[in-house]
């Protein structure tokens, strides 16, 4: 057996600027709703796509539109101070009940001040468990909008998209083979480029059609 | 003269590196100019640009040439329409407000304009509350010390609280209406312990004319808030100005209230907004959509919407308010008008109890029921045309509704290659373009399994 190349788990560099996003028919909607905060009805927008759709990047888009401050929903603390510019939370399924009460006042506060409030998850505000009454009314009146599973483009953009957050550049061939292989949607697209860099460091097999064919068959190796 | 070329370019192109690629990769390009030898294109995203220069740079290089041009290399741009108004960020405002920074002259929350009387929709479990509120905004000698608002969530307690600060403020200018939040006059006391300036913080609380404090439960468990909040209380009773007051209680069922708080609250009036009707709900709806309809001339609602919604979300106004929100917001966008089934669609989140992803399996046995044919026809071998099309179908629905892999389709389909699936898919695609019947039916089918 020949030895294998130890593969260290960095996390790969990926790039959140605005230039780098791919705007398709599954996440159109999404694009227009977040970049136009002014149309948001009461100041609040919930975005709501799976794991890896992209939403973390459409809310740098965001930040990067308003100069908003992101927070996780699982960091928000008791803390008095408030903000004075938009903020973004994010994950809100996250959100731990000692948090509720702060994220109230937040929310009031934004309120009151007219200032955009944006919400992401992955699962629309009236499936979230949260047992503040005045904060889940609150939240579940919020518009929400949805990223859909990936479009074939989409799909294709986003496979090329993690190879080139992990500085890979394969053929043009191999994103078609994968675009119509996979299972179509954006974790799958994120696990199989993740193991198809793995399996290459390991191995010392160039990446291509060879490569992930074995992958796809045997997705356990 | 670029235009042209480059059209004539891409046709070349899309043949040499296939359709999928030129899709993908070609077509989002567009040339700008050549100039000393730069090709210079914009294209959609920034690693669009790498990924053509990497991949297919020369080929585009050697056809330029072949038309004429003299190009060396490409340069890209990142297309401005996708990405445009993008206004410098707002200057690095301060994210975290020094206590000490705060103006004490106007220590309210701002009212938010739309709460009025005028937007206030009176219905029966309203009603009490809607005519104590508008007693005490008519101003005349205090009668009813404090006014107690009480009910559940989303039923219009803040709402009534502003539309008494805005009529107040109209009749009297000169009077000195405060209202805020019970976390506001928390966050202002300690600010004011935290600053040493407590006989401000008093005598700000004390000159006012009426004072408003919204969701006075969350000052529950604060003791010395409370305390303080007891002592500014009195002393506004004492000189005869009006106090009101909201909770999500009854003063006697908040907990961790002090007792002498609570008498003190239930010595006013105290009113409390009930869940609301039917009959309210959609009295609440018309006037919402009214209101919309002048936001948004042409948009056209149908009849039956907004009853369906007051039956369907009970729970609070808020919410019921929130998905008609949502419903203007997404037919302004997609220029439809608002149809049944377009809030079926949009608010799905909302009027079902779970989330439930369909099965290639359901796709299959509905597909078999809806065009009359078995099952094991359905899957089978045989490829006659009554068994070919609603096969096609259901790969296709099987596409569009779950996010299977294309191979696994296949597998379902009775072992059938990914190819086939996709052929499928296409042909579908191509056929409900041209057929507007089967777009009808696949329509029909794909809502009867979403739902």
């Amino acid at each position: 057996m020949t030895p294998r190349q130890l593969s260290f788990d960095l996390p790969p560099n990926v790039a959140l600027g605005p230039d780098d996003y791919f705007v398709s028919e599954a996440n159109a909607h999404a694009y227009v709703m977040v970049t136009n905060p002014d149309g948001w009805a009461d100041g609040k927008l919930a975005l709501i796509g799976p794991k890896g759709s992209g939403k973390s990047h459409l809310s740098r888009v965001f930040q990067h539109l308003t100069g908003a401050t992101v927070w996780k929903a699982g960091q928000i603390g008791a803390t008095l101070d408030l903000p004075s510019c938009p903020i973004v939370i994010e994950d809100l399924e996250a959100l731990q009940p000692q948090s509720e009460e702060p994220l109230f006042h937040l929310h009031n506060h934004l309120r009151a001040q007219r200032l955009p409030l944006l919400l992401t998850a992955t699962t629309p505000p009236s499936r979230w468990s949260i047992t503040l009454p005045d904060l889940a009314s609150r939240m579940q009146a919020a518009p929400t909008v949805h990223i859909a599973d990936p479009d074939d483009r989409l799909l294709s953009a986003v496979l090329m998209k993690h190879f080139a957050d992990r500085q890979l550049t394969p053929k043009p061939a191999l994103i078609s083979y994968l675009a119509g292989r996979i299972e179509r949607s954006f974790s799958a697209a994120d696990d199989i480029v993740s193991a198809l860099d793995k399996e290459a460091l390991a191995t010392g097999q160039p990446i291509g059609i060879k490569l992930a064919g074995r992958l796809l068959d045997n997705p356990s190796d | 003269m670029t235009t042209t070329m480059w059209g004539t370019i891409r046709e070349t192109l899309k043949n040499s590196v296939g359709t999928g690629n030129f899709a993908n990769w070609i077509e989002p390009l567009e040339l700008v100019s050549v100039n000393e030898g730069v090709a210079q294109f914009t294209a959609p995203t920034s690693f669009f640009g790498n990924y053509v220069t990497q991949n297919y740079a020369d080929q585009i290089i050697y056809h330029l040439n072949r038309n004429g041009a003299q190009v060396e290399r490409l340069a890209f741009d990142v297309r401005p329409a996708a990405n445009s108004a993008r206004p410098a960020p707002v200057a690095a405002a301060p994210v975290r407000q020094s206590p000490a920074s705060i103006d004490p002259s106007i220590p309210d929350a701002t009212l938010d304009p739309r709460y009025t009387f005028e937007n206030f929709v009176v219905g029966k479990p309203n009603e009490l509350a809607h005519a104590a509120a508008r007693r005490v905004a008519e101003g005349g000698p205090v009668t009813f010390n404090p006014l107690f608002l009480y009910g559940g969530v989303g039923l219009g307690k803040t709402h009534l609280m502003h539309a008494v600060a805005h009529e107040i403020r109209r009749r009297s200018p000169e009077k000195n209406v405060v209202y805020l939040s019970a976390e506001q006059f928390m966050y202002r006391f300690i600010s004011a312990l935290k600053d040493r300036k407590m006989i401000d913080f008093k005598q700000m609380f004390r000159s006012v004319d009426v004072l408003m404090v919204d969701d006075v439960q969350f000052i529950a468990g604060k003791d010395s808030t409370q305390e303080e909040f007891f002592h500014t209380f009195n002393a506004l009773v004492e000189s005869r100005k009006q106090i009101i007051i909201s909770a999500d209680r009854a003063p006697g069922e908040i907990k961790d209230l002090e007792d002498r708080i609570k008498s003190r609250l239930q010595c006013g009036l105290v009113v409390d907004l009930h869940p609301t009707d039917y009959e309210l709900r959609v009295g609440i709806l018309q006037t919402k959509a009214e209101l919309y309809a002048e936001q948004f001339p042409g948009l056209q609602i149908d009849n039956g919407v907004l009853e369906f919604l007051a039956h369907k979300i009970t729970t609070n106004v808020r919410v019921l308010e929130g998905a008609l929100n949502r419903l203007f917001a997404m037919a302004s966008l997609v220029g439809k008008p608002i149809t049944l089934e377009m809030t079926q669609d949009c608010l799905a989140d909302l009027l079902k109890s779970s989330e439930r992803r369909v099965t290639i399996d359901e796709i299959q046995r509905k597909v078999a029921e809806h065009f009359n044919i078995r099952l094991s026809d359905l899957i089978g071998p045989k490829r006659l045309r009554a068994y070919a099309r609603p096969r096609q179908v259901a790969m296709w629905l099987a596409k569009q509704l779950t996010n299977r892999s294309l191979p696994e389709i296949g597998r379902k389909f009775g072992g059938r290659d990914h190819t086939t699936v996709m052929h499928g898919v296409r042909r579908i695609d191509e056929l409900s373009a041209a057929d507007s019947q089967l777009s009808d039916e696949l329509e029909l089918l794909r809502r009867t399994l979403a739902s």
